[in-house]
């Protein structure tokens, strides 16, 4: 209980400073390059463009408005992966500042991910702006957007603290967690409906017990099919989301003095 | 000293270990089950109090854990036993090598470094002329800071310190840094800083003519250890004894 008290009061006072930092990132990475944001609309849309030909044309794969439901696969996966593999080696990155003062580890990591998160927010621009472009008639399920992403974060968050812990003792965790998440890549069906493809009843299985593939797919159906999404599978994995997010801070709070030693 | 004065800094009783081989890749994990894990010892039940306006110096040979409980003091780890009370002052630690992000430019540190020393953002901005008039950085404070020399980098650390005025100030052999011209000016600022009555100061240092000018008193740590504290007079020449 001490610990949640503890989160709440150092979240409140960092906030302003997770918000600056992320800020501040993306303005430099902005004023480095030439085509400033718009690299975060084309880089996933030429990664977009590059699938639909591969599967669709190569490998006659095909969902209806296949593009644009590749493209909300790849932006969602694309925020959770990088997130992830920033997390391993979170702490080692921000050597130079955290062995000056003090500060809540986790606040780097959430940091990190409001740069992704925003990144992956700008990149749905492109989500609505195909949508118009294919024609495809929003219905209600479209609010079911937000609690999508939401329970994206909480659980990018939660898998994020834990990963970021690791990361601090095991040198050699990044090589493995870049294969793993590639492997997970497909096993998320970024370019194709786990649920459909993989025979029954694996399919539904692996979509239901991958969380990021069902908030994908979620985001598909509320998005593109007008479906609402399995409402007990969101509690589900809410409620799964905030015992890892409970788990690792925890875990960062019992440990992070050493943190500083050990780096 | 007739009237009693506040503490400002209470170090009770404190021990800080290091672990020796805990970074441990996945392949030796693999091979031998148990990892070897040494225990090192960097500070051994270190006690002392400073009032408010104090100016203490800490003395030592490499590696006798002066960093090590300054680091401690500032709060960057805790002690793991022991206890440090600060009395709810602010603290800063001034320390060669800075916390800066490398991507971004000097005016985002500056405020980003200000933000983590517990200062708000309106308080950052009001103080951010002066901060970058004082370090002399000019045009390059809107440069991502890795293009900075490591004067300009030093410079401009010391400046945040430095403007960005804290109650408890921990300085850890930053009393010269830059070009000659920066030293004389750094130094005068330093003193000023240190000389203010409110202000409680910490200093590392090697430097034994500086200790001698600057503090009132001095701390002597071997191998992790209180050896004396006392008048700076009386445990420097002891220090300087024992150093031949």
């Amino acid at each position: 209980m001490n610990h949640i008290k503890r989160f709440a009061i150092d979240t409140k006072k960092y906030l302003s400073y997770a918000l600056r930092s992320a800020k501040a990132d993306l303005k430099s990475e902005v004023a480095n390059s030439y085509l400033d944001w718009l690299w975060w609309l084309i880089e996933p849309f030429c990664t977009m463009l590059i699938y639909t030909l591969i599967f669709g044309v190569v490998f006659n794969a095909s969902e209806q408005y296949f593009p644009i439901f590749i493209f909300i696969g790849i932006t969602m996966w694309g925020f959770f992966s990088r997130s992830i593999s920033g997390s391993v080696n979170m702490v080692r990155m921000n050597r130079a500042i955290i062995t000056k003062v003090y500060m809540p580890k986790y606040i780097l990591l959430f940091s990190k991910m409001l740069v992704n998160g925003f990144k992956m927010l700008v990149s749905f621009g492109i989500v609505i702006l195909m949508m118009i472009v294919f024609g495809v008639a929003p219905t209600v399920s479209i609010i079911w957007a937000v609690p999508i992403f939401l329970i994206l974060f909480l659980f990018t968050f939660g898998v994020g603290t834990i990963m970021m812990h690791y990361g601090v003792y095991v040198s050699d965790l990044s090589y493995i967690t870049g294969i793993v998440l590639n492997m997970l890549m497909y096993l998320t069906g970024t370019f194709y409906s786990v649920a459909k493809r993989i025979p029954a009843p694996f399919g539904e299985l692996l979509e239901k017990c991958n969380p990021v593939a069902f908030l994908i797919s979620s985001m598909r159906n509320a998005l593109l099919y007008g479906q609402a999404p399995d409402l007990m599978l969101m509690l589900v994995w809410t409620v799964a989301s905030l015992v890892l997010i409970i788990l690792g801070t925890l875990t960062i709070y019992n440990n992070e003095n050493a943190y500083v030693k050990v780096i | 000293m007739s009237e009693e004065r506040k503490l400002a800094i209470e170090v009770k009783d404190v021990s800080i270990n290091y672990r020796i081989l805990n970074s441990v890749s996945v392949r030796k994990s693999f091979l031998r089950k148990r990892v070897h894990e040494e225990v090192f010892e960097a500070v051994k039940h270190i006690s002392f109090e400073i009032e408010e306006g104090g100016i203490l110096g800490i003395i030592g040979q490499n590696g006798s854990g002066k960093s090590t409980l300054l680091r401690s003091i500032a709060g960057v780890f805790a002690p793991n036993a022991g206890e440090i009370d600060l009395h709810n002052h602010s603290v800063s630690l001034m320390a060669l090598g800075v916390g800066f992000k490398d991507n971004l430019s000097g005016r985002e540190n500056i405020i980003l470094s200000g933000m983590l020393l517990g200062f708000s953002e309106k308080e950052i901005l009001e103080k951010m002329d002066e901060i970058i008039e004082f370090s002399e950085i000019g045009d390059f404070i809107d440069r991502p800071v890795r293009t900075y020399s490591s004067g300009m980098h030093s410079k401009l650390a010391f400046s945040i310190t430095a403007m960005l005025e804290t109650d408890i100030m921990l300085v850890d052999e930053v009393l010269s840094v830059g070009d000659e011209r920066f030293k004389k000016k750094s130094l005068a600022k330093m003193k000023s800083l240190i000389n203010d009555k409110n202000r409680t100061v910490i200093i590392v240092s090697h430097s034994i003519p500086t200790l001698k000018e600057l503090c009132d008193k001095v701390l002597w740590i071997h191998a992790g250890e209180i050896k004396e504290m006392g008048e700076p007079e009386t445990v420097l020449k002891n220090y300087v004894e024992f150093m031949k």
